[in-house]
């Protein structure tokens, strides 16, 4: 501990805020220092003076305005939570319905015919198949059958 | 003998829809919060207004208000982070005013330290508005904790759960806010004490 002047005690000694030991120094310090001793009173008449200037006091009403003020504020979300519920709901079932729209499509779509000639363009022209099409006569259904069996 | 309950005992009752607790909050803490926002901004003219919003706040926000501190320090930092934004509007618009804040706020000042040390008979009005203005120049850091200890009349170890600052921080933040304030005080003391 300074033994002169030792103001940063003297602020925590006016909170009552020392250990007993910085207590009994500091109260034997002031004993003998008048110095320390007037800055012990101007420490607490700040807090005085502090205290006294917090003067403001609040409207009688001001609890039912606060109530007033947070009710409205209150019923306000209330309707613009139902609105934005409201919102989200429409969202979902309009996705819901494209959805099932697509699906539905998927579903019923006509198989794509068979095309035979798909099998048979690539093929080499001395095969079976590219005889019976270079014929340009009627193919029967077995030549057909068979053209598609030797692919 | 009736006893009234405490703030625990209050922020229950409220979150299962009793709204005579929360007017009983308000009732308990409005004169703390007014003044806070009195002695943080230095004006009368906002504290209804602010006192007003941080309430709002405290009625929006207590349903997940958990008891890590004191209500009274959680409305505390409420009404200081509200202030802390009024400051910053505040700023802005005085940028916009370059004539406010030299001319008129000085002089203002001048006049206010004037009166106040001119004689005996100066009103108890002005002798205040000394010590708020002298709190006005404090940093926002020291004017905080000076508040807390003297206003408040929170212990150290309160002041830096409020603030999640060290005991030995706060000691030395008041201790130098205090000196700041004795100087700033100077002539007040002089005459006064």
């Amino acid at each position: 501990m300074k033994t002169n002047h030792p103001e940063q005690l003297l602020s925590s000694y006016v909170d009552d805020e020392l250990t007993e030991k910085e207590r009994r120094e500091i109260s034997k310090h002031l004993a003998s220092c008048e110095s320390c001793r007037k800055s012990v009173e101007e420490l607490r008449a700040l807090r005085v003076r502090i205290r006294e200037a917090a003067d403001v006091t609040l409207p009688d009403n001001f609890v039912y305005s606060v109530l007033r003020s947070a009710r409205r504020e209150k019923e306000n979300s209330v309707v613009w939570l139902g609105t934005e519920r409201l919102a989200r709901n429409v969202v979902v079932a309009l996705t819901l319905f494209v959805l099932a729209l697509v699906g539905l499509g998927t579903f019923f779509r006509p198989e794509p015919a068979l095309r035979v000639d798909r099998y048979l363009i690539t093929e080499p022209t001395d095969t079976l198949a590219g005889q019976v099409l270079g014929t340009q006569g009627e193919i029967s259904k077995d030549v057909m059958v068979y053209a598609v069996l030797t692919k | 003998m009736e006893h009234s309950p405490d703030d625990f005992q209050l922020v229950e009752a409220f979150r299962k829809g009793d709204e005579k607790a929360f007017e009983e909050i308000v009732r308990r803490y409005q004169r703390q919060v007014a003044n806070i926002i009195y002695l943080t901004l230095g004006s009368r003219d906002e504290v209804d207004d602010l006192s007003q919003e941080v309430f709002i706040r405290v009625y929006r926000s207590l349903g997940r208000f958990q008891f890590d501190a004191s209500l009274y320090s959680w409305i505390y930092r409420i009404a200081v982070n509200l202030c802390i934004d009024e400051v910053r509007r505040k700023r802005i618009r005085r940028a916009v005013s370059l004539e406010f804040f030299t001319e008129r706020r000085l002089e203002a000042e001048k006049r206010v330290k004037e009166r106040a040390l001119a004689s005996d008979d100066v009103l108890d009005d002005e002798k205040k508005k000394t010590v708020v203005a002298a709190l006005q120049k404090l940093s926002p850091v020291h004017r905080t904790v000076i508040l807390l200890r003297e206003y408040e009349d929170m212990s150290y170890e309160e002041i830096a759960k409020t603030l999640h600052i060290s005991t030995q921080a706060v000691k030395s933040r008041i201790f130098r806010a205090r000196e700041e304030l004795r100087k700033l005080l100077k002539d007040y003391f002089k005459e006064r004490v």
